[in-house]
């Protein structure tokens, strides 16, 4: 087995337990941690394999997120929950908590950054949250592109709102 | 809303309810649901699915929704009744099982299997009916969730056991202060600093080299994913006002979040 595939699956795995985990702190039902690890596995290892094929992370998270969200709109009429438990909880291992966490830092040695270093801290902060927010915005929306396309069928679809 | 008679008549029958509920009664099981809804981290979506659903199948002829981050309001119509009420929204977690036993009781109440006065009094006590699982084992998940992100980060195996067993203290401090209704952005810093410390600490003690991978993956379990893609949901399906309050929310639990990893580390990585 080569290394391409050993990264992969370490990836999945640890993805499959982030998710799981996440699971456990969202007081998910016990019968469907099983799903939220596999679909934590399942996203993570999409991600890693888009990245491997030169895709950005916006680009991979988008497949990662869709992909999953697919799938669990597929299998939906032999699950007992309604709703994107699974797909929204295998996503969570995807959310750049750390790179948000890294650009914001990036912003804070702005502040103490000598002449001639500023340029490099700004634009790497704001690089590091461009990331985070193109990122985000890929995995809301494949989130959501499913359910758009293919409501559930339980769904009133009847709704006005005020905004 | 305002359909057309054709789909309300279709709704209306496929609601076997037989007896009509006052419409008081109706506003006041819709709020309690959108609140509880909100409360347990659900997108605006289906706040409103839920409630139509339910306020079409115990007779009212049109039912509006307005969620707002903290508050709600649901105004309902049978015949020339009208009935408008507001209700505040408490502080946005994440409790899924929660959901799932709110969508029951929603379920069993437009089937008319049971009234909308016992579901009132089941959605009054959900709190002490809400199965969970025992504070340890939440504080263990948690931190092996973290040590996972840290896997994922590339940090190394030195720092795995130092950055689980970080989150997990940095989980009960979280849910202890919060319990005690402290104020989530001082909770998130405090939280933040201490599991950050931690974890570097530890690492260094079992000679990680991946200290500062190892201090981002400890506070990993503050950041607000639900909320974050619940944003997204929100802005994409039209609610603008309710995905500004919560995207607000997410950006100052972020900052907070830095605030105490930035001080963790300043320890750690520079002095100590």
């Amino acid at each position: 087995m080569n290394s391409f595939w050993i990264h992969i699956i370490h990836q999945a795995i640890f993805g499959g337990i982030a998710s799981a985990g996440f699971g456990i702190l969202f007081n998910c039902s016990p019968r469907i941690i099983l799903h939220c690890m596999g679909s934590g596995a399942m996203a993570l290892a999409i991600r890693t394999a888009c990245q491997s094929a030169n895709l950005n992370l916006p680009e991979s998270a988008f497949f990662a997120a869709l992909s999953v969200a697919a799938a669990e709109q597929v299998l939906q009429p032999f699950q007992q929950t309604r709703g994107s438990i699974i797909a929204l909880v295998g996503c969570i291992p995807m959310v750049p908590g750390s790179m948000a966490a890294k650009g914001l830092t990036n912003l804070f040695t702005l502040l103490q950054a000598r002449p001639g270093e500023e340029i490099t801290a700004a634009t790497n902060g704001m690089r590091s949250l461009l990331e985070v927010t193109l990122t985000l915005a890929a995995i809301g929306t494949a989130l959501a592109i499913p359910q758009l396309i293919y409501p559930e069928k339980e769904a009133s679809g009847k709704t006005k709102t005020l905004r | 809303m305002h359909s057309d008679g054709t789909q309300e008549s279709r709704l209306q029958r496929s609601c076997p309810v037989a007896v009509r509920p006052p419409l008081s009664d109706v506003g006041r099981l819709s709020l309690s649901i959108g609140r509880l809804f909100m409360e347990f981290g659900e997108s605006a979506r289906m706040i409103h699915e839920e409630i139509l659903g339910m306020a079409h199948c115990l007779g009212c002829d049109s039912a509006e929704v307005y969620c707002q981050h903290a508050a709600i309001i649901v105004a309902l119509r049978r015949g020339e009744e009208f009935c408008v009420q507001m209700g505040k929204v408490g502080e946005h977690g994440v409790n899924l099982r929660g959901s799932e036993v709110v969508k029951d009781i929603v379920r069993r109440v437009s089937e008319g299997d049971i009234a909308c006065s016992v579901g009132q009094t089941q959605l009054d006590n959900i709190q002490r009916t809400i199965p969970s699982y025992p504070v340890w084992l939440v504080c263990l998940c948690t931190g092996l969730a973290c040590s996972a992100f840290g896997r994922l980060l590339g940090a190394d195996w030195l720092s795995f056991f130092p950055v689980l067993v970080a989150s997990a203290v940095g989980q009960w401090i979280r849910r202890a202060m919060l319990v005690r209704k402290k104020n989530l952005f001082m909770v998130t810093g405090i939280v933040s600093f201490v599991s950050a410390l931690l974890a570097g600490v530890g690492g260094r003690l079992l000679g990680s080299s991946h200290l500062e991978i190892a201090t981002v993956s400890a506070v990993l379990l503050l950041v607000p994913g639900v909320a974050v893609l619940n944003t997204q949901t929100d802005v994409i399906e039209g609610k603008p006002n309710l995905a500004a309050a919560r995207g607000l929310r997410v950006i100052y639990i972020l900052l907070f979040m830095t605030l105490g990893l930035v001080a963790a580390q300043r320890l750690i990585l520079q002095g100590l």
